[in-house]
């Protein structure tokens, strides 16, 4: 497989996508507020499809470029739209007072986690000098990002924006990793419809309405 | 050959498509057990015809069947089958006490269908990319199930399992993209490099780091469908509010498909990095489960969450087989598989009659099952006996298999300890099942939930089907299944 290398101008580009897609995934852990992860998460995609065209330029991909195109069309506009009309406005969720811990903590706990995803990627794994080297950590510190969110939010709303994030995760790993597999491009456009089947399933199951309000923290009928 | 093959997968549909061509609970129950039906033949012809043939490969490696593919498409196949039989008295049942609205009966048929047929599929590929996308389908058909009686505790439930189902099955994604990287070296450009057959006669060639994580990620990955500790989390609330029928299918079927996906990269990670590595990740991750599922099931409490903590329990002893290794730790491993599929799918249908007969879920309320009704308390009693491995049943032969790969390979300390935690969870379950069964039978006698005879024959059919076949296995391990489980072993290696 050809890889990009992590100084030529897609590979800066991807590098930089990475990173910003770090940030926000940061910025969504800090947040409280239900309007905010929704927008951040939406942020993510649409840095997410620029990657994802980045490396449809660099490949030469038609393949990709159909994927950069999903992305922004799914996770970038259509799910943060409909997360907001149907869950944010409708339940009128405004802060998600539901953690487990504070804030300050969980940020702390994030950066020991990103931390971490560079000791477990970097050494000996990737090769140096490719974009993958670059990158790859920082797809591991989003997927670890996504799952600490999960973790220590217990209203449903926001486990389903961490499990989103893990997801983008995941993506920005499979663009630079394996971009030119055909099959992981397919599954990846998968992942987004099974995204947009577990949100219907949210909707229509009417689990929104139970959960939401009841957050998940207080049904504890189910222990043990 | 192919068409065998497609006919395994595509058959239990036929339960789905008669659901949604409006067909009321016992039409829609039939349908889904002949589909069943012809699921469980097909695999088995299709196992017959592999029997000395190279395995069946096609459409750039996404159709692939090979013996060990074939020994679990069997095991799913038996399970529906099963089960769908189970699902015609319940649902039934539930329909004349109109606990379950005919929109949710056909939802039920629906997903049923739509989740055997997705698992049947995911064991037919060759290809990793779309194993991972047939689980996670599979996830998210059953979670209609989990959360069909549309209670907030089933609710609370289907949002743990998918949830929970759904971020472990990501990371498995995670894993098979490490997979490929690892693979690298071998420029693997085409649908063909990505399957499994390929990536193992190759496996000299992958980078050993990056493998290293692959495999570590889809055991966590994976292992969250399968249940292994501490991934278990959400196991024991699907299988206590799922319907009896899909707890079954869950704990036989689900279970099962996941440790497949599991033994496919262990396979991998073997032939490259040797035993050591392997072995000290499922020996981790199946004693942990082991333990938990012991610890939990002292506690007294909702006997379908006992039966859950015994899986999560059994895939344990399944991991820690694998780990084990050699040929007598992987035949013991296979063997459990099928032996625990069968037990299970038993318990949760016997539970499915007790519970619509009792109307509780809870242990402490049920009491002289045996003298009540005579055929489930039996059949609860025996499959107890069957699950808990003692003799003459099939999962006494293998639990022993076990233990005896553990004595034959590495230090003593191990299969010790695997003893005395199997004798630790015989205790804790007996210690409840024994107390539904015996006592005196309740004061005023039971209202038969069924409406006529016929219905009571049938919900009795598949736990008398399925007690038999344990009894066989424990007894005489057919030749043919011998054959198929010498196979299976050489293709993991």
């Amino acid at each position: 497989m050809q890889s990009l290398s992590a100084t030529s101008p897609a590979g800066v580009l991807l590098d930089l996508s990475g990173v910003l897609i770090l940030l926000l995934a940061f910025a969504c852990l800090a947040s409280k507020l239900f309007n905010r992860y929704v927008v951040y998460y939406g942020a993510q995609s649409v840095v997410l499809a620029f990657a994802a065209g980045t490396s449809a330029v660099a490949f030469h991909s038609a393949e990709l470029w159909i994927l950069a195109a999903l992305t922004l069309a799914v996770k970038g506009i259509a799910i943060p739209v409909a997360a907001r009309r149907l869950l944010v406005t409708r339940l009128a969720l405004k802060r998600d007072a539901a953690m487990s811990t504070g804030l300050s903590t969980s940020l702390i706990a994030g950066g020991a986690l990103t931390a971490f995803a560079y000791l477990v990627t970097k050494p000996a794994l990737l090769p140096h000098g490719t974009v993958a080297s670059a990158v790859v950590p920082l797809s591991t510190a989003v997927i670890l990002l996504g799952s600490l969110s999960m973790v220590v939010r217990r209203h449903t709303v926001a486990q389903l924006i961490g499990w989103l994030i893990v997801e983008n995760g995941v993506f920005l790993g499979a663009i630079t990793l394996v971009a030119t597999f055909p099959f992981i491009v397919e599954a990846g456009i998968f992942l987004d419809i099974v995204a947009g089947v577990l949100i219907m399933v949210v909707f229509v199951s009417g689990l929104t309405r139970q959960l939401a309000q009841a957050s998940a923290a207080e049904l504890r009928e189910l222990r043990g | 050959m192919t068409a065998l093959a497609i006919l395994v997968a595509l058959s239990p549909l036929a339960g789905s498509a008669a659901a949604l061509a409006g067909a009321r609970a016992r039409g829609a129950g039939l349908a889904q057990a002949a589909g069943a039906a012809i699921a469980l033949g097909c695999a088995v012809a299709l196992l017959v015809t592999l029997d000395g043939h190279p395995p069946l490969a096609g459409w750039d490696g996404f159709l692939y069947v090979d013996p060990l593919g074939g020994f679990f498409l069997m095991t799913v196949a038996a399970v529906t089958l099963l089960a769908a039989l189970g699902s015609i008295g319940y649902i039934c049942a539930q329909e004349d006490s109109d606990e379950l609205s005919a929109f949710q009966i056909r939802l039920y048929f629906t997903f049923f269908g739509l989740f055997a047929s997705l698992m049947l599929a995911a064991l037919e590929t060759g290809n990793l990319g779309l194993l991972f996308v047939l689980v996670e389908a599979s996830t998210l058909a059953s979670a209609a199930l989990v959360g069909l009686e549309g209670h907030p505790r089933s609710l609370e439930a289907a949002w743990k399992y998918i949830i929970i189902s759904s971020l472990g099955v990501t990371i498995a994604l995670a894993g098979t993209l490490f997979l490929f990287y690892s693979g690298s070296a071998l420029h693997l450009g085409s649908n063909l490099g990505l399957t499994w057959p390929f990536l193992l006669a190759h496996a000299h060639a992958l980078a050993p780091q990056s493998l290293r994580l692959a495999f570590l990620l889809a055991v966590v990955g994976y292992g969250t469908k399968v249940g292994l500790a501490p991934m278990h989390t959400w196991l024991p609330d699907a299988h206590a509010e799922a319907p009896s029928p899909a707890s079954a299918m869950l704990s036989a079927a689900l279970l099962n498909t996941g440790m497949y996906a599991i033994i496919r990269f262990l396979a991998i990670a073997h032939a490259r990095l040797g035993g050591t590595y392997p072995r000290a990740v499922l020996l981790a991750f199946g004693f942990a489960s082991i333990v938990i599922g012991a610890l939990f099931m002292v506690r007294k409490g909702n006997f379908k969450r006992l039966f859950a903590y015994s899986s999560v329990e059994h895939m344990g002893i399944i991991a820690v087989a694998l780990g084990f290794g050699g040929t007598l730790g992987l035949y013991g491993a296979l063997l459990q598989m099928l032996n625990h599929a069968l037990a299970k799918a038993v318990l949760f249908l016997s539970s499915g009659d007790v519970a619509l007969r009792y109307r509780t879920k809870e242990a402490g309320q049920v009491s002289g099952l045996l003298a009540a009704v005579p055929v489930t308390g039996g059949a609860l009693l025996l499959a107890s006996f069957a699950v808990l491995g003692s003799p003459p049943f099939g999962l006494f032969l293998s639990e022993l298999t076990i233990v005896r790969a553990g004595f034959a390979h590495g230090s003593p300390a191990f299969p010790l300890l695997l003893l005395a935690l199997l004798g630790l969870a015989f205790i804790a379950f007996a210690r409840t099942t024994a107390g539904m069964v015996t006592g005196p039978p309740p004061d005023p006698a039971l209202v038969s939930p069924y409406r006529d005879r016929t219905m009571v024959a049938v919900t009795a059919a598949p736990l008398i089907l399925g007690l038999a076949a344990l009894l066989v296995l424990g007894l005489w391990i057919p030749v043919g299944l011998d054959a198929v489980l010498r196979h299976s072993i050489a293709v993991i290696g």
